[in-house]
């Protein structure tokens, strides 16, 4: 059984197209499931718990990365979840902008998501956290004066504007040494790029930053500095493409 | 002309000199560049102890100390106020601090190191300034390489 948790935004009159494309071609897929809007309910904890409990197999966020976000941080927070975590899987039918979580699962057409729905391609990964807050791909910010503690061992000091990303799942192909970067390895990636041929890698599993400015997570969550970033091991199960960016 | 500040109090050269090994290509760079485990950017200031396991790049400033099993590359502009404790390395940059390299160690001509070297091979490229001791002895380098091999035998 599947359950489509469809994001507010979606309600309004220039998604409708893309809505029916997908409800058509999931029931074409045999697909189908229990519908909930985001925007008719206060508690989604609570909602997905009861899903869960009964019986659900397939979560799917349709709307952008911050529909994703709500929807993970719902599931993996709730205690149902720890009991049936290896039962219940989690997938995306990418609908609007901001949908850079979607493309690094390798889904990149609402249509082309029904599709890989069916096909149950599963991978297991991690979950980075920030604060009280969860993110898929990456939290970066960009800060003039800020330091990042990492592995309780080492600081790194950025005294001029410095694009960082603490990256989970990359979603960027261009990323120099995005390759190397592994949603399995039980470990996040720090990485800034300052110009060709400056970039600094640093790899480790808890990174508290203290400065001025923001953390802005999966794109779409800000998150006031100071904030301790770290990873949740092999949290849950996504179905992805084949296209995906990583292995 | 060969210019170098050292005060030696016990030099053993017992290993052969080698320009470069494995790890480096004819010009110097580290050729696993972007294999290297931790990679400190040009533009980027650490403090703190860095330990770590794989290899590790430094272009940019550290203070503190530097401990890996594998590879340090210190890069030309890196400016590094640290022990160093490494398998093998390469520095073409400025270190003030005491650098323990268990194998090789190449110093390249733009290096300037301050601080006490002991390793079990050195080459020493011409323009590279050391103030310090340093000390070379390759029976340290051997044992490693007996108890490797030994270690591959059991398995």
């Amino acid at each position: 059984m599947n359950t489509y948790i469809y994001d507010d935004f979606l309600n309004k009159g220039r998604y409708r197209r893309a809505l029916n494309k997908v409800e058509i071609r999931l029931t074409d897929l045999g697909l189908n499931g229990k519908i909930i809007r985001l925007g008719s309910i206060k508690n989604v904890k609570e909602v997905i718990q009861a899903e869960i409990k009964n019986g659900v197999k397939t979560i799917v966020a349709v709307g952008n990365n911050a529909t994703a976000n709500k929807v993970i941080s719902a599931m993996i927070t709730n205690k149902a979840y720890g009991f049936f975590q290896k039962d219940v899987l989690f997938s995306i039918i990418p609908i609007g902008d901001n949908n850079s979580i979607a493309a690094s699962f390798g889904i990149k057409k609402e249509e082309e998501a029904c599709n890989i729905l069916l096909a149950r391609r599963i991978k297991q990964i991690d979950i980075g956290i920030a604060g009280n807050n969860i993110f898929l791909n990456k939290a970066e910010m960009v800060s003039e004066q800020a330091e990042v503690k990492i592995n309780e061992d080492y600081i790194l000091e950025i005294n001029k504007k410095t694009p960082v990303k603490i990256i989970n799942l990359n979603d960027d192909a261009k990323l120099s040494l995005g390759q190397r970067i592994d949603p399995y390895d039980n470990k996040l990636n720090l990485i800034i790029e300052k110009k060709p041929g400056d970039t600094t890698f640093i790899t480790g599993d808890d990174f508290k930053i203290s400065g001025q400015g923001n953390l802005i997570l999966d794109e779409s969550i800000e998150v006031p500095l100071p904030v301790e970033v770290g990873l949740i091991k092999e949290k849950i199960n996504i179905i992805v493409g084949k296209d995906r960016i990583f292995i | 002309m060969l210019f170098y500040q050292i005060s030696i109090l016990k030099i053993h050269l017992l290993g052969g000199v080698r320009l470069f090994k494995s790890m480096f290509n004819k010009d110097g760079k580290f050729e696993k560049f972007k294999d290297a485990e931790t990679i400190i950017g040009s533009s980027i200031k650490v403090k703190g102890n860095f330990h770590g396991k794989g290899d590790i790049v430094i272009e940019g400033m550290l203070e503190g100390s530097l401990k890996t099993e594998a590879n340090v590359f210190i890069g030309e502009k890196a400016k590094v106020g640290a022990s160093v404790e490494a398998d093998e390395a390469l520095i073409n940059g400025e270190i003030n601090g005491n650098i323990k390299v268990k194998k090789y160690l190449a110093i390249g001509k733009t290096a300037k190191i301050t601080g006490d070297v002991q390793c079990g091979e050195i080459s020493i490229e011409r323009g590279a300034s050391i103030t310090g001791q340093i000390i070379v002895s390759a029976e340290n380098a051997k044992k490693i390489e007996i108890k490797k091999s030994k270690e591959e035998e059991e398995i």
